[in-house]
């Protein structure tokens, strides 16, 4: 139609997905405490939440057995003219964040978790994606959702699978995953997340101006990206890990059924039991067209 | 088709056209520094919040670094913004080399909007002194009745039952563009009132603030306060009191004005007043970027040229009435025909037809709204056709030539206007009188031909 009605939102209206680690046995380690990070990060909102009246901001904790909606600027109180009390919204976020830390503490001792430190980032983004659809489904009109994950723990290839499927989820309903990542090397899973999605992935080189580098990057909506450069990721870890024994492989045995990965060779897909054959030569033979065989 | 547009928002224009000292005074309010860097286009924020935290000026070939080359023109239109609204100061050093700073106060004030937030000057009163405050249904209902009202008076005066408040030449005033008033007839409304009609109420309401604003200066009132005050007011909180006392006197009839137009409502109680924003008042400074909201239709119109409007408003009736005939109206309908006499009085009121489908398209009923296209193909096709009916003719100012003392001469002048491109009628060949008539815009390149032609 020539008159389009009038839209009720502009084009840079944001829906924010905060993804918050707060993986206690990172942040302990790591060279920026965890409450300087916070305070830049909620520095960070405060812009995002400045820039439009009709953004919206949505934190996330991802915890080390859980993960919780901390924050959600459309229910908070002072909603629609958040004004002048940032002191409020700050804390409010904070009391959420304390209360998430605590129970998740109590959930490590329950169940003692053996071996590396990673968190539970593959639910933190389901839940991000659950929330995006509802948002979808809410009408015709609908700020445009983006995914920050602000992740500090190394990947857990236990969550391989897990992560893989929220990560093409989130390819189908168009949805960027950026990610800013404060660990020590890079993360595989995220520069992964961010290479599918088009979103940034970016590792600041000095995490004592984590503002400017969320301000200069991650504040930018997706509008407005088409106009900008912003860091491209050099080379994208593409490794997957083995469904078997959840280790990060370079080269493994693919099921020809339902792509599940292994880093043995099994008689039996342990996904969809679909039984392998014998031989390489066999394989080679039946359906040498169909079949990528690993070993080539 | 000529098309005079009611620029209704922009605010930010206004605010570049205040002088500088005034634009600087107006930045020490926070408030004001949040609603501007709201207005401003999204490269503007993006780079007013990158700017933010760098005390020292960047060059401005850095910043030409920031985006692709696709977004060179948006680059230039958001500096020149910024440079327009002296958010970024423009220098150019010893090297020729151009750099940008953030203007200090817009920066510190932006700060500390991020890490404390601001405060309002004033509280909400306390529940226990503002007893019965109105629910805020019955604010909105308040708001749209008194939005309402006034515009009915706006275009109609004769019509209204209960007068506001607002002085007759106050009402002039905002009348003025909207209304023509011929001689002993009675006022008609021009083409850019019938535009100002179809907008939806944040651009209508952002329209007459801004004749409001603009017409400060005469009643003494510095313009640059009530940007202020009028800013301030959009982040108070709906449907909070807030004690009246605490504003200035200028403040005090300023918000007098604007309960009349439904921004505040004002309550008595037994010692103090007070003063409730509706949500006119905080869509305030939401009216000035283009995002806007959207009022539910009510209008059906069916094949056979008949129109139904499901609403009790007057002012919708009027509306209605200026392009379409109106046949009964019922408690809560009106219906109406849109005919062939209706709507040339419209266009000869200057009404054009894509205003009337757009008006008809954009006010359609939820029921209708759905489909493709809400109002009938064969409706639209002929208003537009019948408007076509009126613009057979086209006027263009022209001159015309004859007596030419020789044949040559003429065909030398009909065919160096045919050069320009401005030949617009000659006499046929055969026929003994000879003139032209040529586009008035190259009469003085006729006029040198002649003389050159006569030497």
């Amino acid at each position: 139609m020539a008159s389009a009605p009038s839209k009720l939102y502009a084009d840079d209206v944001s829906l924010l997905m905060v993804l918050l680690d707060t993986n206690p046995f990172f942040w302990s380690s790591s060279s920026l405490p965890f409450s300087m990070f916070l305070s830049h990060v909620l520095t960070f909102l405060n812009s995002i939440l400045l820039l439009n009246q009709l953004n919206q901001v949505v934190v996330i904790a991802t915890g080390y057995n859980s993960c919780s909606y901390i924050y959600d600027s459309s229910t908070s109180t002072n909603q629609g003219s958040d004004n002048g009390r940032m002191p409020a919204r700050c804390v409010n976020l904070l009391q959420k964040l304390e209360e998430f830390v605590i129970k998740d503490e109590q959930l490590i001792k329950e169940g003692l978790r053996e071996g590396i430190a990673s968190s539970l980032l593959s639910g933190s983004l389901s839940m991000a994606l659950c929330y995006i659809q509802r948002v979808f489904r809410s009408g015709p009109l609908h700020p445009q959702p983006r995914i920050l994950c602000l992740q500090g723990s190394s990947d857990g290839p236990e969550q391989y699978v897990a992560i893989m499927n929220a990560i093409f989820s989130a390819q189908r309903s168009m949805v960027p995953i950026d990610s800013c990542y404060m660990g020590s090397s890079n993360s595989a899973f995220l520069q992964q997340a961010s290479y599918i999605t088009g979103g940034v992935y970016l590792k600041p080189q000095q995490p004592n101006g984590l503002f400017q580098y969320l301000s200069t990057v991650f504040a930018t909506d997706l509008h407005s990206r088409a106009f900008l450069q912003l860091p491209k990721s050099l080379g994208v870890d593409f490794r997957a890990s083995c469904f078997c024994h959840k280790k990060t492989i370079d080269m493994g045995y693919i099921c020809s059924v339902c792509l599940s990965i292994f880093c043995k060779h099994h008689k039996k897909c342990s996904t969809c039991g679909s039984v392998f054959g014998q031989a390489q030569s066999d394989v080679n033979s039946t359906s040498n067209k169909k079949r990528k065989t690993p070993e080539t | 088709m000529p098309q005079v547009r009611i620029i209704a928002k922009n605010f930010m224009d206004m605010v570049a056209a205040l002088p500088a000292m005034k634009l600087d005074k107006l930045y020490e309010n926070a408030f004001i520094c949040e609603a501007i860097l709201r207005s401003l286009p999204p490269l503007a924020k993006k780079y007013v919040l990158q700017m933010l935290c760098i005390e020292v000026p960047v060059t401005a070939k850095s910043m030409e670094e920031w985006v692709l080359p696709d977004g060179v023109s948006k680059h230039r239109v958001a500096i020149d913004r910024l440079i327009q609204l002296r958010i970024f100061t423009e220098t150019v050093d010893r090297k020729r080399e151009t750099t940008y700073t953030l203007n200090p106060i817009f920066q510190t004030n932006l700060k500390k909007l991020l890490l404390y937030g601001v405060v309002l000057p004033r509280e909400p009163m306390p529940s226990n002194v503002t007893v019965r405050l109105p629910s805020s249904e019955d604010l909105e209902a308040f708001a749209l009745e008194q939005w309402e009202c006034f515009l009915l008076q706006l275009i109609n005066s004769s019509q209204i039952e209960r007068p506001s408040n607002i002085s007759s030449s106050m009402m002039k005033i905002f009348q003025r563009g909207l209304l023509s008033q011929r001689d002993k007839e009675a006022p008609r409304l021009t083409e850019s009132g019938f535009q100002f009609l179809l907008m939806d109420t944040n651009a209508q309401l952002w329209y007459i603030i801004r004749e409001y604003i603009s017409n400060s200066e005469e009643r003494g009132v510095d313009s640059a306060d009530l940007i202020s005050f009028l800013l301030e007011l959009s982040f108070h909180v709906t449907g909070e009191a807030y004690n009246i006392n605490t504003l200035t006197e200028v403040q005090k009839n300023t918000i007098k004005d604007l309960a009349d137009l439904g921004l505040v409502k004002l309550q008595q109680g037994r010692k103090d007043s007070w003063f409730i924003p509706s949500r006119l008042a905080t869509n305030l400074s939401v009216s000035l970027t283009d995002s806007s909201s959207r009022k539910q239709g009510f209008v059906v119109v069916e094949t056979n040229f008949r129109l139904y409007a499901y609403s009790t408003s007057k002012l919708h009736c009027e509306i209605l009435r200026l392009f379409s005939r109106v046949e009964y109206q019922l408690p809560n309908l009106i219906v109406g025909a849109i005919t062939k006499e209706s709507l040339y009085s419209a266009f000869e009121n200057g009404i054009t037809a894509d205003q009337i489908i757009s008006f008809l398209q954009q006010n359609a009923h939820p029921r209708v709204a759905e489909r493709v296209p809400s109002v009938p193909e064969n409706v639209t096709d002929q208003i537009r056709l019948w408007e076509t009916d009126l613009n057979r003719v086209e006027m263009t100012p022209a001159y015309h030539y004859d007596g030419f003392p020789s044949r040559d001469l003429f065909e030398g002048a009909s065919d160096f206007a045919r050069g320009y491109n401005a030949l617009l009628w000659e006499d046929p060949e055969d026929s003994k009188k000879m003139s032209l008539v040529v586009k008035a815009e190259n009469h003085v390149h006729m006029r040198e031909y002649f003389s050159r032609q006569r030497q």
